[in-house]
């Protein structure tokens, strides 16, 4: 028994000493960290999200996006004439380095704010963090239910999001496609492992039943499903009108080239999700007549001002590659933070998060933004766009633009 | 449509064939899983999608330079990472190969991005209709690859004095080396061989899904693993056999409306089959001297 | 206690040490079933996310209590564990390990597919409930519980398992009974681990749960030493904090975390303590004459 309690000591002796060999040595960061933001040179946003592992995609456009919001703010004068910082960090596409993450940006890094989740579900396990910890958290991609509030249906008071709210947008979108374009029986293809593909295709269904659309198959893929062949051959026998796709670009526009493949001549309609450059360089002429809704006119011919301003440079500095929906809200959701600041004239969250909330008809790249009496955000109008040849190869043409209300 | 399903499903299969030849061929003589495999795959891929894009090369060109890199990388690969564990447990070789597939997984990331790319179209599809079937110009390539390719294996392991070596190697080791078998040459072809189908199976799937992406070798990685324990591991046609296997099941629990438990229709049928037939379908028992 | 901590401890801290507790905790279980019986389980994060999932389904729909939902967590685990091992405990060696794959996977697929578990929409509103104290006075009650077993009959004729189970057997150890049971403890611990993480994250998804966490925990038993207690440990303790240490390198983080992996294992195939017995380096006089005899005998 002695021989027992003497070893557990030792344990207990060599776990400390670990835990204090970790706190010691990443204590020298921190001062450095702090002294970075208490000179108040600096307004610091985290980016919470993935750029290693199966998100990586999603993580590393909305970053690129908040760089880029980052560098527009800097370039004249930053704001409040302080610099904005982006404080990067990959969570590696795992739910419990996203919450280390977060701790360590609002305890070590002294972030006022915090850019993401590009999804719902790391959005929502932190939400209460940031709720806490007094820290905005604005999410540039979590589409799903109870991210601004509880589950209980309280509001939270530092969480935000600027995505699309799918339940206006699609039923409008829904009603277009029955009574303009004559839809009478679709099929539905659900990504089962994305949140927002499986909230999407409950909003979709309800909607389309509204409309009198039949749904005459449902299928359902996973995200990193690259073969499509065995799910468009169950389909194929239905004969739908169309096929509502509510999962991202790369599985749409594979899906698409599979659909003609095999000889189907019907298009897809499906949500933001859809939206980027990688449609067609996924689905190639197979995506052409593909429809997608979105809050901006993602169509360099028609867009104008800041959204114009804001897709030219993006493809100079990325090979012509157009933003997708992430880099859009990204950047969007730094501008928004940056709004906010000067509005309150205050970096502290506790003052600037009060702007958010009176946000109204805000001209973001994404859309016009106002943050409603929930705190969810409304864009209208919806555009929905379509893949059309153009002059410098395929790109969106606005096809409608629908106006929506909360 | 069930005709046509099967020929779905006997093209994935042919390619989970080809990865899981590189599986088997290493278990059956080091007794490793080489998990870092997959990556192989990705990295062929890869290199196949290049070939295409930046030297605008054509198919068979891609192929062979892919097979050529990944023959290169697989063998240093086993140097590098596995040789100095060889007299090490199992597990420790296991470890060092999940290191060294998150090793090269982020290392494609890095330089290209975790974006999917997609793959230049280099085959000029068209859909050739035998009775009620279709069947596409990619599938007719894929399988007339991935057989031209298994016969070309067949030979070398059967004819060939370096294939003849790998088969003694396998079936006893040390008897092997005592014979005058240089062991480490062995096992150098052994997974420069196993490289280049896996990376001929890259491209091949590259071309079939249109796309490739760091992460490809995940999923397929592990299902072609499947293929070669369901099939018996260290064993050539068992590999086959167990990739044909899984690729038509798999098309067949998709048709049939599984789609999402997709990945469960590779293991469930797996486990089915080792409750039954402990060493797969063509695996031989193992005999245990006491 | 939990407020004496938090006063010196930034969240951040107190949030990766309790994960880190959560993590050896799981990975002492698991080190029963590898280490110790030596029986291979790549599946380990498929009990454990019955646990997570479990504890949190309990909690959250039926306001069942956080301790009565831990230990249900666990012994759904366990549950889960003899089901399993029934059948799949026949096979020895990497066929064990593969079908233990197949079994995670299997479990992960499922749980996107219920409803009760919210499938890909997760499951939130659970209860914060791990704090840093329970993780840590758990982890205790695990290493005692450990110990006590590995130093038991039980242990002995685990051990006796995983070194020949045929010459086990022929002295009267009756193998499958004893596997089962192994594997159960140690899966319990996986479900307990589990519970503590859902009360922890409070929020759970399956894609959390694949076989890369399987493989991580794997990674902790084998890299610490594999049947060593104190390996395990500080195998669990490097690589969950390394990722954090090795935040700075930012893009190369995972890179190089793959790279220390190899090296490693190249350096130390036995794991960092594998081979080590502290109970020998700290009791030396004691054991002297005993070291003595088998290092003579091993050489």
């Amino acid at each position: 028994m002695k021989k027992k309690g003497l070893l557990l000591t030792i344990m207990v002796l060599l776990t400390l000493a670990l835990l204090a060999a970790g706190c010691g040595g990443e204590k020298d960061s921190k001062d450095t960290a702090a002294s970075g933001s208490g000179g108040g040179d600096t307004i610091k946003i985290g980016f919470l999200g993935a750029t290693t592992g199966d998100q990586a995609d999603f993580g590393s456009k909305t970053l690129a996006g908040m760089k880029m919001a980052a560098e527009d703010l800097n370039k004249e004068g930053g704001v409040l004439g302080k610099k904005i910082e982006i404080v990067e960090e990959d969570h590696g596409s795992k739910l419990s380095e996203g919450v280390n993450v977060v701790q360590k940006l609002i305890n070590r890094d002294k972030v006022v704010a915090i850019v993401g989740d590009p999804t719902t579900g790391i959005t929502k396990a932190v939400a209460p963090i940031a709720e806490s910890s007094h820290v905005v958290l604005l999410s540039a991609g979590a589409v799903g239910a109870n991210v601004v509030n509880t589950e209980d249906g309280k509001l939270r008071e530092y969480v935000y999001r600027n995505t699309l709210l799918d339940a206006v947008a699609a039923p409008a979108v829904v009603k277009y496609l029955a009574e303009e374009l004559g839809w009478k029986k679709v099929a539905i293809v659900t990504t089962k492992d994305l949140d927002y593909s499986v909230g999407l295709t409950k909003i979709f269904k309800k909607a389309l039943a509204d409309n009198g659309i039949e749904v005459v198959t449902e299928e359902t893929i996973m995200d990193k499903d690259r073969n499509f062949a065995a799910t468009v051959t169950a389909i194929k026998p239905h004969q739908p009108d169309g096929i509502v796709f509510t999962g991202y670009y790369t599985a749409g526009g594979l899906f698409m080239k599979e659909v003609k493949k095999q000889g189907l001549d019907i298009n897809m309609v499906g949500g933001d999700g859809l939206l980027g450059s990688t449609l067609w360089e996924m689905g190639g002429e197979a995506v052409n007549g593909s429809m997608v809704y979105c809050g901006f006119e993602a169509d360099p011919s028609m867009a104008q001002g800041k959204t114009k301003d804001f897709i030219e440079r993006y493809s100079e500095a990325n090979n012509g590659e157009m933003p997708n929906m992430f880099v859009a809200q990204g950047y969007d959701a730094v501008m928004m933070l940056a709004d906010a600041i000067k509005a309150a004239n205050s970096d502290d969250p506790v003052k600037f998060k009060e702007e958010i909330k009176k946000l109204k008809n805000w001209q973001g790249v994404s859309g016009t933004i106002t943050i409603r009496e929930n705190h969810e955000p409304l864009k209208s109008p919806v555009y929905l766009l379509e893949v059309v040849e153009g002059e410098n190869g395929q790109q969106f043409k606005v096809k409608a633009a629908i106006p929506v209300e909360g | 449509m069930f005709e046509q399903q099967i020929i779905n499903g006997l093209t994935l299969g042919a390619v989970y064939a080809l990865i899981a030849l590189g599986y088997t061929m290493v278990y059956g003589i080091i007794q490793l899983i080489n998990f870092a495999h997959g990556e192989i795959y990705m990295i062929g891929a890869f290199v196949g999608v290049m070939m295409v894009t930046i030297l605008g090369q054509g198919f068979f060109v891609s192929i062979i330079a892919a097979m050529m890199v990944c023959m290169i990388l697989g063998v240093l690969l086993e140097r590098v990472a596995y040789r100095p564990l060889r007299k090490s447990t199992r597990l420790a070789a296991l470890i060092s190969a999940i290191g060294a597939s998150i090793f090269l997984q982020n290392a494609m990331m890095l330089w290209k991005g975790p974006q999917p790319v997609g793959f230049p179209q280099v085959i000029n599809d068209a859909i050739y209709h035998i009775g009620s079937v279709e069947v596409t110009k990619v599938q007719l390539i894929i399988l007339a690859t991935s057989a031209v390719l298994m016969a070309i294996l067949n030979y070398i392991v059967k004819y060939v004095k370096i294939g003849k070596a790998m088969r003694a190697a396998s079936q006893d080791y040390d008897t092997a080396s005592l014979m005058g078998i240089n062991i480490n040459r062995v096992i150098s072809f052994t997974f420069a061989i196993g490289s280049a189908l896996a990376a001929a199976g890259g491209v091949l799937v590259g071309i079939y899904f249109n796309t490739v992406e760091p992460l490809m070798g995940v999923m397929a990685g592990l299902k072609a693993f499947c293929a070669a324990v369901l099939g018996g591991i260290g064993s050539i046609p068992g590999a086959v056999l167990g990739g044909i296997f899984l690729g038509v099941a798999e098309t067949i629990g998709i048709a049939a409306g599984f789609s999402t438990y997709k990945d469960a229709i590779a293991f469930s049928l797996l486990i089915i089959v080792l409750l039954f037939k402990p060493t797969g379908l063509l695996g031989k028992p193992i005999q245990r001297k006491v | 206690m939990s407020a004496f901590l938090e006063s010196i401890l930034d969240p951040y801290y107190i949030q990766v040490l309790t994960l880190l507790g959560v993590y050896i905790i799981a990975a002492l279980g698991l080190n029963l079933i590898t280490g110790v019986t030596g029986m291979f389980s790549f599946g380990h994060a498929a009990y454990f996310a019955v646990g997570a999932y479990g504890a949190a389904i309990l909690t959250v729909k039926y306001q069942f209590p956080f301790y009565g939902a831990l230990l249900a967590g666990g012994i759904m685990a366990a549950l889960a564990a003899v089901i399993i091992g029934f059948p799949a405990l026949r096979l020895t060696g990497d066929y064990l390990g593969i079908v233990t794959l197949g079994f995670g996977e299997i479990i992960r697929v499922v749980f996107l597919n219920l409803d009760i578990t919210g499938g890909a929409l997760g499951l939130a509103g659970i209860a914060k409930e791990s704090s840093i104290v329970l993780v840590y006075t758990l982890v205790l009650v695990t290493i005692y519980v450990m110990y006590a077993l590995q130093n038991s009959r039980f242990g002995r004729a685990l051990v006796a398992i995983r070194e020949d189970d045929i010459a086990a057997e022929a002295m009267g150890i009756n193998i499958s009974a004893y596997k089962i049971k192994a594997f159960a403890i140690g899966c319990f611990f996986a479900g307990v681990a589990g519970a503590l993480y859902a009360h922890l994250l409070l929020f759970l998804n399956p894609t959390d749960f694949g076989f890369a966490k399987s493989f991580e925990f794997l990674c902790f038993v084998v890299l610490g030493g594999l049947g060593s207690i104190p390996g395990v440990i500080l195998g669990t303790s490097v690589l969950t904090l390394a990722p954090e240490f090795l935040r700075s390198l930012s893009d190369y983080r995972m890179l190089i975390y793959g790279a220390l992996m190899v090296l490693m294992m190249i350096f130390r195939p036995n794991g960092l303590l594998g081979g080590v017995d502290l109970q020998r380096l700290v009791f030396k006089n004691k054991y002297k004459s005993q070291a003595g005899r088998s290092t003579a005998a091993g050489g």
